[in-house]
């Protein structure tokens, strides 16, 4: 009698510690973060810190997002940065209207004369492109902004000057990138001081780049382009093998347009012009929209589900590579890609059975498509008590870019994104490589509802169309969508890359299906850093979240 | 109980004998230094050498032919996707290959060393999978002690019987890696 009692107890005692840890952790890990009049998310908290200081001290989305992005360019500076250049998707709310800035890095004037080999220097000054990360944020912050340069830079000139704390992942990016970061001394005198890295732990300066900042506050974008911050650039990077000129610099231009405009099951998507990828996300959600997921199921629960959206990504992915490039220098074919019809020519060219063999990963020329570089990159995303967005991500190319530094300005590695094979995205002077980055801002009956972008190379293209699959198809909270596993292919890749936390069944049916799989960690920054948030616009309630892989943080209030 | 302390005693005798045995294990070159999970941590261990004036050849995916004439094999556990891509493998494969090696060094009796340099950054998930295969065939162990917060190298060394030195820093590690030498 006692030992059943005893029995009882045990199996009582063990359901409820069962449940417990079920519930905490589900809570613990599943949650987003909540605000009722603004929301910030980025890859680090002390980014996050500062664009949320500022929507509370009343700046407004664009405010907050210039001071969120030239802060996180100081505490990560692997992913973005001075030397580099992105773009951002802004949504107004009370005008109703979505502008796109596009500050990508361009080529230089002199690009073909750059003694440049594909195999040599795959990461050094030559590879670097004329930044374009301060006019971009200059010139949102005077169009759409309401605060000084000055207010919006404060924050990163005190983390350069006074430094900050390495987390667990810029450590892990250190050590990964020793290479990049072992070949100018300006940039291992930072990184690796005595020739070792520095740790989780250990406090980053960057005076050399404080410097730069306060310029930049005082003096605006000539502070970085015209004066003698650009003479130093010039003179350095040239001394490294580059073919910068001072005219490179002055006449750099950002480019404001409307933003690229698609649907997908009625909800309004806005995203990238080109060369950045919008095009390949509506396109890529276009042929989601004929895959019936409330009959199938989560890619995570189906082998033929997931087989069909990575037979979607071989499509979009290829279709990008021959027809996305450089608007301003070729004609391009962006709304074919981005139509209803084509998307569902495409969608039917697929054997729901299997893949296709290795052929499927050439191009109709017959040839193989080289291996893109791939990107890093960070993103933020940001919405104020009016309802204003932002979706900005920017890069350096790879992490830590081409590794030269001048004047504490890291330099993008981005001429590896021009193509030696696709015509439309040839490099040539004062081209734009094409780009795999694509901040979003989708509307759900012409009212905000989400705000959102990842970096992570090759990747971004597939991991948002997941996101947005996981929030509008399986109504997912915004944690629990970015938590989720995910997975990547495309006609470059001889793989189909998966998260291993996709289970064995369901990897065994894909090998089935003659997929070639290469299994990744369970959640593993090579699928992206993403950074978002989901709108309730009726009850005012914003739920951000900050990706788990990339040590990021989302804060409301 | 006379019966249960004598074999006390023996086993205490034992356990002494063989972990004076793994001590005193004799390290000397020419060395091998590799890397287990591909982890770019690989090539400060060449740096740590040269610290010490000691010659070494670094081969990140050596593999059981490379041991042709090694007298000691220093492997660098620590899982990096990036790496692992940059190389063209699989984790399956180069944890193979890992296999192999070790196989190969404990059928040659040549004493394996486990550096374990990247802190937190490489520990868990895969990291954690390669430090155990190696630490599993090491006799000797060096680590940052920031990688060894949760006590997982002194449990394996422990486990082991081997020596576990902890040094703060990366660049500190060349100490004693200098000594086994020495």
């Amino acid at each position: 009698m006692k030992n059943t009692a005893f029995r009882r107890m045990v199996h009582l005692g063990i359901i409820f510690i069962s449940l417990h840890v079920v519930l905490f952790s589900q809570q613990e890990v599943l949650e987003p973060a909540v605000g009722k009049n603004g929301m910030v998310s980025t890859a680090h908290p002390l980014a996050t810190e500062t664009a949320l200081r500022i929507l509370k001290e009343g700046g407004n989305a664009i405010d907050a997002a210039v001071a969120a992005a030239f802060a996180i360019g100081v505490v990560e500076p692997d992913g973005s940065g001075l030397g580099g250049g992105g773009c951002m998707t802004i949504y107004l709310k009370d005008l109703n209207e979505t502008h796109y800035i596009n500050y990508y890095q361009k080529a230089p004037g002199l690009v073909d004369e750059i003694e440049y080999s594909r195999k040599i220097d795959k990461l050094n000054a030559k590879t670097a492109l004329v930044p374009g990360t301060t006019a971009g944020l200059i010139t949102a912050l005077e169009n759409y902004g309401t605060l000084d340069l000055s207010s919006v830079t404060k924050d990163a000139v005190r983390y350069a000057a006074n430094g900050f704390e390495i987390d667990n992942t810029l450590a892990g990016i250190i050590l990964d990138n020793l290479e990049v970061l072992q070949q100018y001394k300006e940039t291992s005198d930072i990184f690796l001081p005595d020739g070792f890295p520095l740790m989780e732990g250990d406090t980053l300066k960057q005076s050399k780049l404080a410097n730069t900042l306060k310029v930049i506050a005082a003096e605006g974008k000539e502070g970085f382009y015209d004066c003698y911050i650009a003479t130093q650039i010039v003179n350095a990077i040239n001394e490294a093998g580059n073919k910068f000129s001072l005219e490179d610099l002055k006449n750099y231009n950002v480019k404001v347009t409307d933003a690229l405009k698609g649907t997908y099951r009625g909800y309004e998507i806005f995203s990238a012009n080109a060369p950045q990828s919008g095009a390949t996300i509506i396109q890529t959600m276009n042929m989601l929209e004929e895959i019936d997921f409330k009959e199938l199921g989560h890619f995570t629960e189906s082998a033929e589900v997931l087989h069909l959206m990575s037979e979607v990504f071989l499509r979009s992915y290829a279709d990008r590579y021959f027809n996305v490039g450089d608007p301003d220098f070729s004609e391009l074919p962006l709304e074919l890609l981005t139509s209803k019809s084509f998307a569902k020519e495409r969608f039917l060219t697929i054997d729901k059975s299997k893949t296709g063999e290795a052929g499927y990963r050439k191009t109709p020329e017959g040839f193989s498509i080289e291996k893109e570089e791939q990107g890093h990159t960070t993103h933020i995303s940001i919405i104020d008590k009016d309802g204003n967005m932002v979706s900005l991500t920017q890069t350096l190319g790879t992490f830590f870019g081409c590794g030269f530094s001048v004047e504490g300005i890291l330099f993008n590695s981005s001429y590896a994104n021009f193509s030696s094979k696709a015509e439309v995205n040839k490099m040539g002077a004062g081209r734009q490589p094409r780009s795999t980055i694509a901040p979003t801002i989708i509307l759900k009956d012409g009212k905000p509802f989400m705000c959102l972008g990842t970096p992570g190379g090759g990747r971004i293209i597939a991991t948002l169309s997941e996101i947005m699959v996981n929030v509008i198809d399986f109504g997912m909270n915004a944690e629990e969508a970015n938590q989720a596993p995910r997975f990547y292919c495309q006609v470059n890749d001889d793989f189909l890359n998966l998260e291993g936390r996709i289970s064995e069944p369901i990897r065994a049916e894909l090998e089935n299906k003659g997929h070639h799989l290469k299994l990744y960690e369970d959640f593993d920054l090579f699928f992206g850093g993403a950074q978002f948030i989901i709108v309730d616009w009726d009850n005012h309630e914003y739920f951000g979240t900050a990706d788990k892989r990339r040590g990021g943080m989302a804060l409301g209030y | 109980m006379r019966l249960f302390k004598s074999l006390t005693l023996l086993m205490l005798a034992l356990t002494f004998i063989t972990t004076q045995a793994q001590e005193s294990k004799k390290y000397e070159g020419p060395i091998l230094v590799t890397s287990a999970g591909q982890s770019a941590d690989v090539k400060l261990a060449g740096l740590l050498l040269k610290k010490q004036k000691l010659e070494a050849e670094t081969i990140t995916m050596a593999k059981a032919e490379d041991l042709k004439g090694v007298k000691t094999l220093i492997v660098v556990p620590g899982f990096s996707s990036k790496g692992l891509g940059a190389a063209g493998i699989s984790a399956d494969e180069e944890l193979k290959r890992v296999q192999e090696l070790l196989k190969q060094a404990a059928e040659l009796k040549i004493p394996v060393v486990l550096l374990h340099i990247g802190g937190k950054a490489r520990r868990q998930g895969q990291s954690d999978n390669f430090i155990k295969e190696v630490a599993g065939v090491s006799s000797y162990m060096i680590v940052v002690e920031q990688g060894n917060e949760d006590g997982l190298f002194t449990e394996l060394a422990k486990k082991q019987k081997v020596k576990l030195e902890l040094v703060s820093k990366i660049p500190l590690a060349a100490e004693p890696l200098g000594k086994l030498f020495k």
